[in-house]
């Protein structure tokens, strides 16, 4: 995110982030302590294994609602260019990637790296939309 | 958009920050409007002309 001080979203923005990837970490912990100690099965298993997958969910929610209490529309409209970039990017790698495995048999790239790779991308895409605006 | 926010700040010795916290947003959002990077909406364009007591085609010129 492209941030600037004294921005009352941005601020509420982190905050949130930072509670979501909190919870993110306990309930990854979790998650893979109690597949592993009690190896349940069923629904059980089904729902110990989405868990970390909801603070996830949550936190795409949180940039939702930043953009929506953005009042600095400068701000706003670099962020939409910025997830926007990162989208682009991350669908592109992940099509090439997907055909790579498919036909030359490339290593398999995990589905829950979708989410890291989207915000790397997003992050670079706000950095060099940054370095254009002030140059 | 080519704009006159450097000169009518420049007359009211203003710094971008002095501008932003009038306008209520960042000090990058004036840059970036006053370097004709940004086109801000007319919203903010109606605030701009209320803040230097001009109207909106005072401050901004259309290029075509």
């Amino acid at each position: 995110m492209v941030c600037s001080t004294n921005n009352p979203a941005q601020r509420r923005y982190l905050i949130r982030f930072a509670v979501c990837m909190t919870i993110y970490i306990v309930l990854l912990l979790v998650s893979v302590l109690a597949l592993k100690h009690f190896q349940p099965t069923g629904v059980p298993a089904y729902a110990l294994a989405v868990l970390p997958a909801l603070p996830i969910i949550a936190s795409l929610i949180v940039m939702g609602i930043y953009l929506a209490e953005e009042k600095d529309e400068f701000m706003r409209n670099l962020q939409v260019q910025a997830l926007l970039g990162g989208t682009g990017v991350t669908l592109s790698v992940v099509s090439v990637w997907g055909f790579l495995e498919k036909f030359v048999h490339a290593q398999h790239f995990d589905l829950f790296m979708v989410y890291p790779l989207f915000w790397v991308a997003t992050g670079l895409t706000a950095a060099v939309l940054w370095m254009r605006v002030r140059s | 958009m080519k704009n006159r926010l450097r000169v009518l700040r420049a007359e009211r010795e203003w710094s971008q920050a002095d501008l932003a916290v009038r306008l209520e947003v960042s000090r990058q959002s004036v840059n970036a409007i006053e370097t004709g990077k940004f086109d801000p909406s007319l919203p903010l364009a109606f605030k701009l002309a209320r803040l230097f007591g001009l109207a909106i085609e005072d401050i901004f010129t259309d290029e075509q």
